[in-house]
């Protein structure tokens, strides 16, 4: 829970979120969808919000782009009121969605883009052209007469983006945008959303996603979020440093007489271990070691160096080992994204993954959500991805 | 896998166009011409959505087999019951009826468009956060509609005349009375769609009956196919409240000067209050205009209210299935 938030300042911020709370009035009990959240984002950035499903990520974009209330607090975009100045926002910003089918079936790609311009204001000729320009950025002008039903999840997203490039956003609200896309789907989406935002300096992004790789892909800086709590905030490399209290060396030696044990005595090692393979056969069949190491400093690891050479040892390889955003998330969480909540967590989770994702989101119309026929579809997307992005 | 074509970073989509760009004008509208953009981009997108040209056998089974065959069950039951109707009393069921396909489409139009917007086509977020008159949008939708259901009672009225005998004089027809009650009904209609569609946007899919429900209900005390006379008092003083009772009745005075009447009559509260047989033209028109522009009102303020409920709920975005 904390931002970058100047007392005085000549250009607004592109998000100036203070004490927002978002209270869900559901039974048996409230739920808190966002606790108290501030943040500041200056215009430009590549911000993104990262936390598993249920955390607030969603409610927190559903508020900045005038799709919902907040209990308390207030959140500006470019200074304009969320709650009381939603023409002006939605003027100058834009949202896509991933993990939904969204879209008017019947119309082409050309004629959808093409209404949606003139809710945009556009008139109707540069409406038109402004279509043909977006289609052939995203790579859809094979399909611009095709109907939007018939459309791969990948393409439709993709046409999602040119609908919400339309108005030449200055800040772009991406709710996890590559949910549910193949890997190269999903890669093709990362790519634009860069191409986009480099090729107009000043351009904003709020990403939420739960995926590490991505978040640490594209954000300048990142929040992590968790029930409805901002728990840490800054770019990639200083959240990562946040849990890198040792240095951490992985060697690989030609042969190590007297084992782990023997770096462990040298001064400034914190620990030293055999990598799991040596460990589980003993070495007998290799012929080199490998042995993870942690100092107390980079500097320590000249000692340890010339030690080795004592030892009779020779140095193949040295590898130093970053910590992951993960690591920071099972840090300041003390569960990874795929773990399960506490008990008295699932409600909050519960009321925020209907608030974020749409309570009936992957089903299919006309099927029930346990119809064993209905596949959820996001589930399997999110494992797609994720196993993309590994 | 899919084989994706590349994102090209050169493309002139990605860069701002002439008007696009960091400009603080652009966070302000233009007024009237964005709202009518507005309208007219939903009638165009409501066209394209409601009359399938593509599916033209659903369509004529919808706008118009529907409605026509709603009218011959009314005929017929009539010709049976009363051992042969006279031509009179076919002209009032088949101008009820025909009117009512036109009520039914109104009243469905603008609630439908919330739930297929939101849970089926779940474009309905994506219109309420770009900066068009969501207001504008929804009643454009529910035009489309109301022209759809004109085709329907437009043909159900011609093959009433020609195939059923109903006594019709185009050189009869009041054409003043006729423009003023059918622009002032539409008005009604839109409202009380209105009003529905502000409570599907709080209630769930399978709320989609609800339109039809309620026009059900307006077509038993709007004096659709028979007179409110044979109603208890309670109910015709509410069909009296009713814009729908007297946009019905002026549009029949208006196509058969002198026929039956609705709304008075022996027995009827209309008749029991004023002394008189029935409305004449200018009573039609003063009290649809009243009780017309109380519907506009109430629906109006039932929809602000619901539309600020449903940014408080987090409604416009939810897909609750079925």
């Amino acid at each position: 829970m904390s931002g970058i938030v100047e007392p005085t300042r000549t250009q607004p911020l592109a998000i100036d979120v203070r004490g927002i709370r978002r209270v869900y009035n559901v039974k048996p009990k409230p739920v808190v969808a966002l606790d108290g959240v501030d943040l500041a984002v200056e215009p430009g950035e590549f911000f993104g919000l990262l936390g598993p499903n249920g955390a607030g990520k969603t409610t927190l974009i559903k508020i900045l782009t005038t799709l919902l209330l907040p209990s308390e607090g207030t959140a500006r975009i470019f200074g304009f009121d969320v709650s009381r100045q939603t023409k002006q926002i939605r003027r100058i910003m834009n949202m896509v969605a991933g993990g939904e089918q969204s879209g008017y079936g019947i119309l082409t790609v050309r004629e959808q883009l093409w209404m949606f311009s003139q809710f945009y204001g556009l008139p109707s000729r540069d409406g038109w052209n402004r279509v043909d320009e977006l289609v052939e950025a995203v790579g859809l002008e094979e399909q611009t007469a095709q109907r939007v039903s018939t459309l791969s999840t990948g393409q439709r997203q993709r046409m999602n983006f040119a609908r919400g490039l339309l108005n030449d956003p200055w800040i772009f609200f991406l709710d996890e945008p590559t949910l549910g896309l193949d890997v190269s789907a999903a890669r093709a989406v990362r790519e634009l959303i860069l191409a986009w935002k480099a090729a107009v300096p000043g351009r904003t992004v709020l990403l939420t996603t739960h995926y590490m790789a991505e978040a640490d892909e594209l954000c300048d800086r990142i929040a992590i979020v968790d029930h409805g709590r901002i728990l840490a905030l800054g770019t990639p490399d200083e959240l990562k440093k946040r849990v890198q209290r040792e240095s951490v060396f992985r060697l690989e030696l030609d042969r190590l007489d007297g084992g782990a044990a023997a770096l462990r005595r040298l001064p400034g090692v914190v620990s030293a271990a055999l990598a799991a393979g040596d460990q589980a056969d003993g070495g007998a069949e290799r012929r080199t070691v490998e042995v993870n190491l942690a100092l107390v400093d980079d500097g320590a690891l000249g000692g340890v160096v010339g030690a080795l050479g004592g030892l009779g040892s020779s140095i193949l390889a040295l590898r130093k080992s970053e910590p992951s955003l993960e690591d920071v998330f099972v840090e300041l969480v003390g569960r990874g994204f795929g773990d399960e909540s506490t008990d008295d967590d699932h409600t909050a989770d519960a009321a925020n993954g209907a608030a974020d994702k749409g309570a009936g989101n992957g089903s299919v119309p006309g099927l029930r959500a346990d119809d064993p026929n209905v596949t959820d579809t996001t589930d399997d997307a999110r494992e797609r991805e994720a196993e993309a992005i590994r | 896998m899919t084989t994706e074509p590349a994102i090209r970073p050169d493309a002139a989509g990605l860069a701002s166009p002439e008007w696009g760009g960091f400009d603080m004008a652009r966070t302000r509208g233009r007024g009237w011409p964005d709202v009518r953009r507005s309208f007219t981009t939903a009638v165009r997108l409501g066209w394209q959505m409601e009359a399938n040209w593509t599916d033209p056998v659903l369509f004529f089974i919808y706008s118009v087999a529907k409605p026509l065959a709603s009218a011959l069950i009314l005929v017929v039951m009539l010709d049976v019951i009363s051992g042969g109707a006279k031509p009179e009393y076919r002209a009032f069921v088949v101008v009820g009826s025909a009117l009512w396909s036109f009520v039914l489409s109104g009243v469905s139009g603008l609630a439908w468009m919330i739930l297929d917007d939101r849970e089926r086509y779940r474009m309905l977020k994506y219109i309420y956060v770009s900066p068009s008159d969501f207001l504008a949008v929804v009643f454009g939708r529910g035009v489309a509609r109301i022209g759809v259901g004109a085709m329907g009672a437009a043909i159900t009225l011609a093959i009433g005349v020609v195939f059923l005998n109903v006594p019709f004089d185009v050189s009869r027809i009041d054409w003043p009375i006729l423009v003023t009650v059918m622009t002032l009904g539409v008005g009604s209609i839109l409202a009380i769609a209105l009003l529905l569609a502000a409570i599907c946007m709080q209630t769930r899919q399978e709320s989609w009956s609800y339109p039809e429900a309620a026009a059900g209900a307006l077509f038993l005390v709007s004096g659709v196919v028979f007179p409110l006379s044979v109603l208890p008092l309670p109910v015709q003083a509410l069909g009296l409240l009713t814009p729908l009772t007297w946009w019905v009745e002026g549009v029949r005075l208006a196509l058969f000067p002198g026929g039956l009447t609705a709304i008075g009559g022996p027995g009827s509260l209309f008749t029991e209050l004023t002394g008189t047989a029935g409305p004449g033209a200018a009573m039609i028109v003063l009290v649809l205009l009243a009780t017309g522009a109380m519907a506009t009102l109430g629906a109006l303020a039932v929809f602000r209210a619901s539309d600020r409920r449903a940014k408080d709920r987090g409604l416009l975005d939810q897909t609750t299935g079925s």
